[in-house]
């Protein structure tokens, strides 16, 4: 892993000197803020929970944005040709891109922790389901970041990786609806892959295990297939 | 670098059919192919990038498949077309090459800058890559392979895309790199190989023709003789000198300044070492005058003709 660093850093100057970055963060700062400031405005209420729930979508929308190009890219230019055949491994390379994309979630979730800092400033929220929601949505920013970085892998065209990561997403927001269908055991299952089943819970300040367990491991198996696809030429 | 019967399918497409080939340290090794017969694929194979379908290759007594890491220590590539991050400045693009290598500090440093003088690139290292022509792109993906001191050199039609005192500078620099360096380096442009390779294997729809076209042309060296007088004294004079297995009438030119020149004759010699002085001396002892006599160059456009044409017609 000697080489983890320098590519690190290489993927923190890619993401962070085109635009897509910026306009991710300025879009999803503009939307949170409107709609932070009308519900607390409405509402009257010192807490974060629906802001957490429209975070939880427009992640959803904008995290295929950020790892449409982290391996599609690459491989159009080519330049994964260059990265490939020198010293360096796949997984020091998979978790660069990941570590890289999972540092603009995280400033954008600390950005965002203006939000809560209102709420401390002039108002006396709880700040355990304020806690549980960032922790909430940093896990599901790991999930979605692996699962993008995936499709990314996948192929050499950008739209394509970004269109297949925003159907899967979409898909697995509402799957646990399907749930309904199923006979016992599928209902459970297909309710257990819920992404919003697994989020609720941290958005109104209860963090369980199993949620947090089921958004690690799908990091992790996302970044594993990431590599396997990598390693497999 | 060992190459085992090597072969690479994509679907039911053959890319690479059983090539195997072995390339000694310090050897400039050239593969020539016209486009689309395999070349990049057998490169990719060689440095890791593919995962050959069948066969073994090992680098620097490494294989490439189980020890990926070490081969690609071992080698530095430049692939055609020469891709680059564009987003870099050429001399961020060579620092993170340089420290991709393995190397640090003042050592990645000072190699970036010395590959960056012999590539002559002292006045672009600011410059991001997205920006530069095509001529520098290739100069630079040549200088990031340079770096970290590889002992195998891949470049894959490493002066395509240069202007002709660039191509020149390129084939001085792969000349130079001789001894230190085992170089291997794919072309279709034929004179450009037989300028810089001392090795020629020659490629044909995926199928390995030759793993050293010139082999004959060494073992049997040719001299050029240019001698006036009676055609069949001349031939019988220098057939009848130990060791010359042929001789043939090279046709005139079409100009006038050439058919008053002497006739021309192709002497095709056994072994070496060259037969001139006993040519001459038979030549002599018949009061036949020389005018010249050295010893012609292999002609590669012949044999890569010959070799190409021959599975052609098998085939048809």
């Amino acid at each position: 892993m000697r080489n983890f660093a320098v590519l690190l850093l290489k993927e923190e100057t890619a993401l962070f000197s085109s635009p897509i970055a910026y306009v991710v963060m300025t879009v999803f700062l503009l939307i949170m803020g409107y709609s932070f400031t009308l519900t607390l405005f409405l509402s009257h209420q010192p807490s974060l929970v629906h802001i957490f729930f429209q975070m939880f979508v427009l992640f959803m929308l904008t995290v295929p944005l950020i790892t449409m190009r982290l391996l599609a890219e690459e491989r159009k230019l080519r330049t994964l040709e260059v990265l490939l055949t020198a010293p360096v491994s796949e997984i020091e390379i998979v978790l660069a891109k990941f570590v890289a994309s999972m540092s603009l979630i995280a400033l954008m979730l600390l950005l965002s922790g203006s939000y809560a800092a209102v709420l401390v400033l002039f108002g006396d929220p709880d700040l355990g389901p304020i806690y549980s929601g960032y922790l909430g949505l940093l896990l599901f920013g790991a999930a979605l970041v692996g699962a993008g970085l995936l499709a990314s892998a996948l192929t050499a065209n950008q739209v394509v990786a970004a269109l297949v990561s925003l159907s899967v997403f979409l898909l697995l927001w509402i799957i646990d609806n399907f749930g309904w269908l199923l006979p016992s055991p599928f209902d459970a299952l297909v309710t257990n892959l819920s992404l919003s089943v697994h989020f609720r819970p941290f958005a109104v300040g209860s963090v369980y295990l199993s949620d947090v367990g089921f958004f690690l491991s799908v990091a992790l198996l996302m970044l594993l297939l990431s590599v396997r696809a990598l390693a497999r030429r | 670098m060992l190459a085992q019967h090597v072969s690479k399918w994509y679907g039911p497409r053959h890319a690479v059919t059983d090539v195997s080939f072995n390339i000694e340290p310090g050897e400039i090794v050239g593969l020539l192919g016209p486009n689309g017969s395999g070349k990049s694929t057998i490169f990719r194979i060689l440095c890791g990038y593919l995962a050959p379908s069948s066969g073994t290759v090992a680098v620097a007594g490494f294989d490439v498949m189980t020890d990926s890491l070490d081969v690609r220590r071992a080698i530095s590539y430049v692939p055609e077309d020469a891709p680059l991050y564009d987003h870099m400045r050429v001399e961020e693009f060579l620092r993170f090459m340089a420290r991709i290598k393995g190397l640090r500090g003042a050592s990645a440093a000072s190699a970036v800058e010395a590959a960056a003088a012999r590539l002559d690139l002292g006045g672009v290292m600011t410059m991001p890559a997205g920006k530069l022509s095509r001529g520098f792109r290739q100069r630079v993906s040549i200088a990031q392979a340079l770096l970290g001191d590889p002992q195998l050199l891949v470049l894959d039609e490493p002066t395509s895309g240069l202007d002709p005192h660039q191509v020149i500078a390129v084939r001085d620099l792969i000349r130079a790199l001789a001894g230190r360096h085992t170089v291997l380096i794919a072309s279709h442009v034929l004179p450009e190989i037989e300028k810089i390779a001392t090795r020629v294997m020659i490629l044909l729809d995926g199928t390995l023709l030759t793993a050293d076209a010139l082999k004959g042309s060494r073992e049997h060296p040719a001299l050029r003789l240019r001698a006036a007088g009676p055609e069949a004294a001349i031939r019988g004079a220098v057939s009848a000198v130990a060791g010359v297995r042929s001789v043939a009438a090279e046709p005139a030119g079409g100009d006038a300044a050439e058919a008053a020149e002497p006739a021309c004759y192709l002497i095709e010699a056994e072994r070496r070492p060259s037969l001139a002085p006993e040519i001459i001396a038979a030549l002599a002892g018949r009061g036949i005058a020389v005018s010249e006599l050295s010893e012609a160059a292999p002609d590669l456009e012949r044999i890569f003709l010959d070799l190409t044409r021959r599975p052609l017609k098998a085939a048809a």
